[in-house]
Formats: C-alpha cells, sequence, structure tokens
C-alpha cells in the first residue's frame, strides 16, 4: 500500500510543483481550458451530501472500442471482475458483490432480473453520454438494493445544429475491428441522433499456458517431455452490433420529450479454461443475446417545480449453446438455454423548490418483470420430452420522498425516505439521511456524511432457478454508513485542484450465496453477515503547465476490507474474520493526459491488490491470484482540414506485457494494439 | 519546457510499470511414497470453472497429509472439478470431469505417465484389461471405451434411450463378464454390459436419479437415488437405497427414506459385508439385515458431509466436510468404534477417495 502512496505522490508532485513556478501566466487565451473552482454555494440541493463520481466525455469517449467495464476499471475505484475481453464483466462497489450494484439507463433499472447483475461488457462507452456512481447511501436518492451503490448512465441531446456524421474506424490486433457511425440533426426543437456500433473478433490471442503441459511421447508412449504450450485464447471470438436511436424535442417553453431506443445484437463464444484439455473443434460454447431498450420520457419544468414521466420496455433473449461433435461432424447440444425477459417500466417524479432554502423531490417507479427460463431438455420417465426451466412474473415496485433542505449557505441537510414491493412482499421503510457543510471557503473544504438502511431482494434465479432456486429467502439488508471531506481549489485557466476522501462501513445480513449441493446442483441460501468497511480517495488535476501544454490527472485509491462476519458453519470453518474472496483489499487507478496543441497523450494505470480465492484467505498453488498493475497509453493528434475534422488515434493496451488475471484460469491479452481514424465532416461549411 | 515534460513522462512510465504479477512457474518437487502401506488420495472438486481442482494424500500411518499433490509434483494444474479416481497397478487415473481429461499418475510419486483427452465429460473409469476401459460421462449418451496403454479413444457404447442433452452413465461395478452402471442425471435406471460385445444386454429401472453404485461380498448391487427434486419435470419422490442381485438383475430389496431426505455415496468396507451412506448422518448396516437402521453410525454434526469411504484394511470411516465450499475442507477420520482418529485439512470441496 505505501507503494501506492507514494507513487502517486511522486507522480502528483512535479506537476505542483511546475504549476507553482509560473502561477501568473493565464494560458486561457490560448485555448487552454480549465474551468474556475466551483463556488461552494452553489453546491445543487439535489446533491447534499452524496458521494458521487461523475465521468466526464474525455473519459467516455476515449475510443470506440471500449466498454463502460474497461472505463470504470481505469476511472474509478470500483472493482470490475473480468472474464476476459469482451466476455462477462460485472462491477462490484466497496466489497460488495455485483448483484449489489444496481444500474440505470436513462432512468429504466437495467439489472437482469433472473441474475441481479448486469455485465458492463455489453454497453459501449460510445453509448453512453453521461455516467455516474453513486456510493453506498447515496444510492438510495435513485433506487433500492444498492447495497454498495449505483451506476446511472444515460444519454443526452447532441446538441447539434444542422446535420451532423462522425465515422470512426478501428483496427487492433487479434484482427479486432470497431466501427462507429453517428447521424445527427437538430434545429432549436428538434435533436435527433442514430449511433452504429459493430465490433468483431476472433479474439485468439496468444499466450503461455502455465496452468498444463504438453506432453511428448515415445513410440512406447512414455513420456519423454513436458512443456508449457504458447496457446492461442481458444472459442473467444464475438461479433456485437448496437443500434441507438434518439430523439428529443424541446418546446421551448418548458417541456421536453425524449425517445431512446437501443438495440443489442450480440454472439459470443464464450472462452475455454486454460485448463480445458478438450479440443476447440469439437466443443462449441456460445452465448447470443438480443436485447431492446427503450425509454420516452416528458419533462415539465417551471421555475420552482419540475415533473416528469417515463415508460419504458426491455426485451431480452439469451440462448446459450453447449455443443459437441460427435464424431461425424454434427455438433449435438448437451446444453441448449435460452430465457426470454421482458420488462415494462413507467416512472412519475417531482421536484418542488421553496424559496431557495428547500427542495422536496418525490419519485415513484414501476418495473414489471416476465421471465422465462429453458434451461434444460429432458426425457421424462414417461418417454414424453420435457424442458427444465420456469416461468415467473414479478413487478417491483419502487416509491420515495425527500426533503433537502439548505438553512444557510454553509449547511445542507437531506433526508430520504423510500418504500419497495417486490412481488407481494413489502420492504421495510429505507430511510437514508445526508448532511454536509463548508468548513472551510478558501479551499472549498467541505464535508460530508451519511447513513442510510437498505435492503435488496433475492433475484428471481435466486427464488426460482430449476435446479436449486430457494423460494425461502430472505432479504438482503444492511445499514450504510458514509463520512468525507473535499476540497477544490485553483485558478481559471492556470491550474485547478480537487479531492475527496471517504470513509464508509456497511454491515450487511443474510448475504445469498450460491452453493452445492449432494444433489449435483448448486441452491442459494442466507449465508452470510458482511462488514465492509474502508477508505475511498480521489484527486483531480489540470495545470496548464507551459505554452500550450496542458496536464490533466485523475486518481483514485481504495481501501476495502470486506470481512465475513457471520457464525462459523462448522468448527473447522476458517472464513469468519475474513476478507470475502474474489474482493481486492486494495485498488488504485490513474488517468494521465498530457495535451499540446493538436496532440493528446493518454496513460492510464490501475492496480489491483492480491484477491482470496478462497473465503478462507489462504493462498495455494492453484488458487493464487497476486497482485497486478495494468498500463494501457494512447497518442492521438486531431486534424482541422476545409472539409472535415479527422482525428487520428493509436493505442497500446497492457503495455508491460503483463501475465496476470482477473480470475482463475481465465486468460488475458498481452500487449496488444489499437488504430483508430475518426472522421467528422464540415457539413455546414460546404453548403 | 519541453525537457521537462519528456523527464515527467518517463518518470510517470517508470514508476508505473513497477513489478508485474508474482508468479512462480516450473517448480517441481520430489515425492516418493512406495513405502506407505497404504495411502488415500482425496479428489477436492475445487469450484467449477474456476479450474482449481487439487489431490490430497494422507498416510493413515503417520497420519501426515500432502495437499497438491498434482501441481507440486507435475507443475501444472489437475483442471475443473476432479471427480475420480481408479489405481490399477501402481497407477492413478484421476478423471477431471470439466476439463475432459483423465490423467495417469504414478501412484508413489504423483508425477504424469500419460492422459486420455477429449472427454466430453467424464466422470468414472473401469479397467477390463491393461489396454481396454471404459468411461462413463455426464452430457453425453455414450460411454467411451479407451486404450489406456494408447491412452486412445477407441470407440462407444451408446445408450438407448438417452439424448446428449440427459446424457448421464455413472459409477461402474463387474461381475465375470458384465458390467453395471448405474445412470445418474435425469434417469432411473441401472444398465448391464456384456464386456466382450460391448453391448447393453439388460436395463433395470429403480427410483429417480440413482447416484452410486457397489457391489458386495455376495454378489449383491447396492445403489442409492436421490429422488430427484421439487417441482423437477422428471419427478419428485422419497429416496431409496435397493438391493439388487447382480445375476438375475432384478431388485431384491428397497429400503424408503423420507420424501425431502438426501442421501447419497453409498460406500463398502474392506470385507464388502457392510455398507454405509450419507443421509445427513452417516449411517452403516450389514448386508444381510432386512431392515435399515434406527440410529446413525455417526450423528449430523451441523454439516452437510460431501464425501464418505471406508478404510478397507481397518474399517475406519473417513467422511468430508466441504464447510462452505470455497475454502479448505475438512476430512474427519472415525475409528470402527465411533471415536475420532483424526481430521486433516485437504483442498476446496473433497468429494471423492481412493486408496492405494
Amino acid at each position: 500500500m505505501r507503494r501506492i502512496f507514494v507513487i502517486l505522490l511522486l507522480v502528483l508532485l512535479p506537476c505542483v510543483v511546475g504549476a507553482q513556478e509560473e502561477p501568473t501566466r493565464d494560458w486561457a487565451r490560448r485555448g487552454i481550458n480549465i474551468a474556475d473552482v466551483t463556488v461552494y454555494g452553489k453546491r445543487p440541493m439535489k446533491e447534499i451530501g452524496a458521494q458521487q463520481t461523475r465521468f466526464d466525455t474525455l473519459m467516455l469517449k476515449e475510443n470506440i472500442a471500449l466498454s463502460m467495464a474497461d472505463v470504470l476499471t481505469f476511472n474509478s475505484s470500483i472493482f470490475v471482475k473480468s472474464y476476459g475481453r469482451a466476455t462477462l464483466s460485472t462491477v462490484a462497489f466497496r466489497g460488495t458483490s455485483p448483484s449489489h450494484t444496481q444500474v440505470s439507463w436513462n432512468g429504466m433499472k437495467i439489472n437482469n432480473p433472473m441474475l441481479g447483475m448486469t455485465d458492463f461488457s455489453m454497453i459501449p462507452s460510445y453509448f453512453i453520454d453521461d455516467a455516474s456512481l453513486l456510493h453506498g447511501t447515496s444510492s438510495v436518492n435513485e433506487t433500492g438494493g444498492g447495497l454498495g451503490g449505483s451506476v446511472k448512465l444515460a444519454t443526452k441531446p447532441a446538441q447539434a445544429d444542422g446535420f451532423g456524421l462522425q465515422y470512426v474506424q478501428g483496427v487492433g490486433s487479434f484482427k479486432s475491428f470497431d466501427e462507429f457511425l453517428r447521424l445527427t440533426y437538430g434545429n432549436d426543437h428538434w435533436q435527433v441522433s442514430t449511433r452504429v456500433l459493430y465490433s468483431s473478433s476472433p479474439n485468439d490471442y496468444l499466450y503461455t499456458n502455465r496452468d498444463k503441459k504438453i506432453n511428448i511421447y515415445d513410440d512406447d508412449m512414455n513420456i519423454i517431455s513436458q512443456y508449457y504450450p504458447t496457446e492461442r485464447n481458444r472459442s473467444g471470438a464475438y461479433k456485437d452490433f448496437h443500434l441507438l436511436q434518439e430523439v428529443y424535442y424541446n418546446t421551448g417553453r418548458g417541456d421536453r420529450l425524449g425517445m431512446n431506443a437501443w438495440y443489442i445484437n450480440s454472439d459470443r463464444e464464450l472462452a475455454m479454461l486454460t485448463v480445458d484439455h478438450g479440443s476447440d473443434t469439437d466443443f462449441e460454447n456460445r452465448q447470443r443475446e438480443e436485447t431492446f431498450r427503450g425509454v420516452l420520457s416528458w419533462d415539465h419544468l417551471r421555475e420552482s417545480w419540475k415533473i416528469g414521466a417515463k415508460a419504458g420496455y426491455i426485451h431480452t433473449w439469451v440462448g446459450y449453446d453447449y455443443k459437441r461433435d460427435v464424431g461425424n461432424g454434427i455438433m449435438a447440444h448437451m446444453t441448449r438455454s435460452r430465457s426470454r425477459i421482458n420488462t415494462f417500466y413507467g416512472q412519475v417524479e417531482g421536484e418542488y423548490y421553496m424559496g431557495d432554502k428547500w427542495l422536496f423531490t418525490a419519485n415513484m417507479s414501476l418495473h414489471q418483470h416476465l421471465v422465462e427460463s429453458k434451461d434444460k431438455n429432458i426425457v421424462r420417465q414417461d418417454g414424453d420430452k420435457a424442458i427444465v426451466g420456469y416461468r415467473k412474473g414479478r413487478p417491483e415496485l419502487s416509491g420515495s420522498v425527500s426533503a433537502k433542505w439548505r438553512p444557510v449557505e454553509r449547511l445542507g441537510i437531506s433526508a430520504v425516505i423510500r418504500e419497495e414491493m417486490f412481488g407481494r412482499k413489502w420492504a421495510p421503510i429505507i430511510p437514508a439521511l445526508f448532511v454536509d457543510g463548508v468548513l472551510s471557503e478558501r479551499g472549498n473544504v467541505v464535508a460530508k456524511a451519511s447513513v442510510s438502511r437498505n435492503f435488496r431482494f433475492p433475484s428471481l434465479n435466486d427464488l426460482y432457478f430449476l435446479p436449486g432456486g430457494n423460494p425461502d429467502l430472505k432479504e438482503e439488508r444492511g445499514w450504510t454508513y458514509d463520512a468525507g471531506v473535499s476540497f477544490a481549489v485553483g485558478s481559471k485557466g492556470i491550474y485547478s485542484l480537487s479531492g475527496s476522501a471517504n470513509w464508509f462501513e456497511s454491515f450487511i445480513k443474510d448475504w445469498i450465496i450460491w452453493l452445492p449441493t449432494t444433489k449435483g446442483f448448486f441452491s442459494p441460501d442466507n449465508i452470510k453477515d458482511v462488514h465492509a468497511y474502508g477508505v475511498e480517495l480521489k484527486v483531480d488535476m489540470d495545470v496548464a503547465l507551459a505554452k500550450e501544454w496542458l496536464l490533466g490527472l485523475n486518481g483514485t485509491f481504495s481501501w476495502t476490507p470486506s470481512i465475513n462476519e457471520g457464525e462459523p458453519r462448522t468448527l473447522a470453518d476458517k472464513s469468519v474474520g475474513k476478507q470475502l474472496p474474489y474482493v481486492p483489499e486494495f485498488s488504485s487507478s490513474v488517468t494521465g493526459r498530457l495535451s499540446w496543441r493538436s496532440w493528446s497523450l493518454l496513460y492510464k494505470w490501475c492496480y489491483y491488490s492480491t484477491r482470496y480465492t478462497m473465503s478462507s484467505n489462504d493462498i495455494s498453488l492453484t488458487g493464487k491470484l497476486p497482485p497486478y498493475f495494468m498500463s494501457n497509453i494512447m497518442l492521438e493528434k486531431s486534424f482541422s482540414l476545409e472539409r472535415a475534422d479527422l482525428s487520428l488515434k493509436g493505442s497500446i493496451n497492457n503495455l508491460f506485457n503483463e501475465d496476470y488475471l482477473s480470475v482463475l484460469s481465465r486468460p488475458m491479452p498481452g500487449i496488444n494494439y489499437s488504430l483508430f481514424l475518426s472522421i467528422t465532416p464540415k457539413w455546414r461549411k460546404q453548403r | 519546457m519541453v525537457k521537462r515534460v519528456v523527464h515527467l513522462i518517463f518518470l510517470t512510465i517508470l514508476l508505473l510499470q513497477h513489478s508485474c504479477m508474482e508468479w512462480d512457474y516450473g517448480y517441481v518437487e520430489e515425492f516418493d511414497t512406495s513405502s506407505s502401506r497404504e495411502g488415500l488420495f482425496i479428489c477436492n472438486e475445487g469450484n467449477f470453472q474456476y479450474g482449481n481442482a487439487t489431490l490430497s494424500y494422507y498416510d493413515p500411518a503417520t497420519r501426515s497429509v500432502e495437499n497438491e499433490i498434482f501441481y507440486r509434483a507435475n507443475a501444472m494444474k489437475l483442471g475443473d472439478v476432479v471427480q475420480s479416481m481408479t489405481i490399477r497397478d501402481g497407477i492413478g487415473w484421476v478423471v477431471v470431469n470439466n476439463s475432459h481429461v483423465v490423467f495417469a499418475i504414478d501412484i508413489n510419486t504423483f508425477k504424469e505417465v500419460g492422459r486420455i483427452t477429449n472427454l466430453t465429460s467424464p466422470r468414472y473409469i473401469h479397467f477390463i484389461s491393461d489396454e481396454k476401459a471404459y468411461i462413463t460421462q455426464v452430457w453425453d449418451n455414450r460411454i467411451f471405451i479407451v486404450n489406456p496403454k494408447r491412452y486412445a479413444i477407441t470407440g462407444y457404447i451408446e445408450v438407448p434411450g438417452m439424448t446428449m442433452e440427459n446424457g448421464s452413465t455413472e459409477q461402474i461395478v463387474q461381475l465375470g463378464k458384465y458390467l453395471y452402471v448405474n445412470c445418474w442425471s435425469y434417469q432411473n435406471r441401472l444398465l448391464k454390459i456384456d464386456t466382450e460385445t460391448d453391448q447393453i444386454v439388460g436395463e433395470l429401472e429403480v427410483g429417480i436419479q440413482p447416484t452410486s453404485l457397489v457391489m458386495d461380498c455376495n454378489n449383491k448391487l447396492w445403489t442409492i437415488t436421490d429422488g430427484g427434486y421439487e417441482d423437477s419435470p422428471y419427478g419428485h419422490e422419497a429416496p431409496s437405497l435397493y438391493r439388487i442381485n447382480a445375476e438375475t438383475f432384478t431388485i431384491e430389496k428397497q429400503f424408503a427414506f423420507e420424501l425431502g431426505d438426501r442421501p447419497s455415496e453409498v460406500q463398502l468396507n474392506g470385507a464388502g459385508d457392510k455398507i454405509y451412506w450419507l443421509n445427513d448422518d452417516v449411517w452403516e448396516m450389514d448386508v444381510n439385515a432386512d431392515q435399515a437402521p434406527e440410529r446413525p453410525f455417526l450423528p449430523y454434526n451441523g454439516t452437510l458431509y460431501y464425501g464418505l469411504t471406508v478404510c478397507p484394511r481397518t474399517g475406519d470411516v473417513y467422511i468430508a466436510d466441504a464447510i462452505d465450499y470455497s475454502q479448505q475442507g475438512m476430512v474427519y477420520r472415525y475409528s470402527r468404534s465411533r471415536e475420532l482418529i483424526d481430521s486433516f485439512y485437504v483442498g476446496i470441496t473433497p468429494g471423492a477417495f481412493c486408496w492405494k
């Protein structure tokens, strides 16, 4: 951990020193954009006491090959567990599990209701215009069930004036191709945008497999030699297509209407484990997904109040096929699993400002899920065919009211009451209280504190999956406490420096875990009580180093012990008092961006400490996930031509060819390269 | 200024590239257990899809255990979900289910001597001769015939009334030239196979999902069903223990359990005159008994036992506690008189045993 602090210090120190050498120079007039520091009194009422991380456009629109999982890995303190490139990637806040992270897109919850979690590798960052993390208690402002926190994703009007077009072509290692097209049209009232993204790759990167050896036999089948093979990532190909259509209409008289429709068609092979001795030509392991998400929205704004309504629909079809060649070239199904989810969504919300000291909000949302899971085809005892699966529906109602009060400019208090009903079960009242106060106007030092109760209902698979679903599961429940301090200093056009330090503490009871049974399948149960606590640090800095030189730095650091405090299951149980498996105790990320004229150099770095694979925290030879550092670098040059703006980007991922794993037996790619060309025609000039 | 910026970039890169993942590969340990009179191999399944299955070795005489012996002796992983192990002529055949492989190891040095690969989802191996063995599968309607000498698949026995999706063949016992196989997942029958013709010559319907199979000193087969599960389209019933006459291939006796019970792991002692099984408690019964015992051999102590074996020489009973299935499991060794003799940690999810 000390090493991380030293690295952070060494990286930040020269920049600060450099900035102090020429404090009076103002590079803003030469086009460098360093914003002025936010004045404490203008802190939004809606965000009183909230611990929030926002992602700017530079992070989201870095390149078209990135998913939100990649963005979160390098720009936030939350843990991204990746099963490989273009493979399931889940995120978890503060030592909780992926199902404790609630995710919304344009207000509509997009957690898979069967699994409870969200695959962030299926969310291209180029399709998101506004992303923020609400840590811990702060998620209660938006939704229930976010025992770790929530991720808010949204699109925004393009602010186009007339027709616009952007085309980006990406070519990368492992025959990876990414193509992105965006068409926009806008005037005073209408904003229309169409985005298309297609990504494909055989994804067959080379790696040295040290989990197995290849035997060389003599004629009598005696092993005469063994070696670690250099293998390709087998069966990891993917083809992902995304289409996003948006239409916004602004009456100019306080009414805004919006329509967002997102279609996904994904065809991904599931890569073989490093310990798989099967032939990739004899086995096929593939997951296909078709998803449509649509949201209609209406906002009515007045000077002191606002009301809004949303309606949405999600359709998801997932097909999983596991086949093998039975010897005649015919691939026979070993598993043929299909699931279909239809979700209907509605939401109303309102805000009312009473003077400049009070804000009242109310919000009510309903998600009605209809789920059909067909997991296995069998032949019954009477010879008839049957399907193992379930069909269930569940309404999920969530409503909240809040009162936010700022009696004086330096103090803000917010109280939220939330209530939820899943199926026919009501959660107890979920209260949350937030306070913030300005400790010092000099340096804009603000202290924040919050406390909330929270509940998470079991997912539909937890309750009903066949075999193993447990309808008697209790909801997970807990209390979370947050406290922190933030500051912001700077001078417009010269430098800005802001940072925050937050402490948090969560107690989660009846944590749900799936365990094997003696009948050969897994079943969930309320197993653990978990105490997660720790510290999150964040630093953002922009410095004008010299004429036309701009340096931006963002750094995060997290210390997140997540301790099992349940009763021992048996006398031999060594897991009590230990860190949960697959949760790093320390993680950190640093992003540095150096700009000079139309050149830009981006360096991204992240670190995860050892992740235990056993609940007892024993480290074995076969269950080792040592800490790793990851570095990516990107160089960009922009050209402003008469008829178009061009941008050429080259990036190197895993710069130091790190041999690393995020999950056991899932190889990750070594050093790899990408090149992106972006073209934005200047229509208006041509006319 | 440019120089300063360049220095800054180099300093940053230097600092950030610091250190890599701490891997240590290729170290091989030498073992020699040839002097131990008896030894027990423990197959630790690990966690499905994590490739962390391991093999442990216990010496009952010295009460010492060595864990991760396959990795330590071979500097590579055993694989994903080890299912079973069978010993023949000093070679241990370790069946690793989701790695599609059966490893052959020297049982004294634990070093690999060969492997059979590209199996569908292997469960158990049974030897007919030095050059012929059968390997049962789940998610495949075929029993694979292999040549262990050449580590090669030589043929298949296709099981009628099964598709790939609901295919399941499990444990094998032999009487004369006939093999008996229990079909488990979404199945309810035993098969009788002629080893000379590789043909299925008989089928016997028992209850839902027979999980294990042994043959006692009287050449009687014993199998125990798990009864399926609630809402299963295949059915859900009270499990049963069956005694079957192998020669006539008919059910002689059925011992019924309560609906919702979870019996599993039928095992025999060395003489083959007592059977043991798990049903929360550990149970013992004489093979000639007409009634199931009323009291368990070892009562339930708050944990679900996952594996069971009986020492063929001493009759000591070994039970495996997987605890929470994500840490090292514990094996308890009890004497015939139910005294705890020893307990030792092994690998994650200890499920199967094999006596040297």
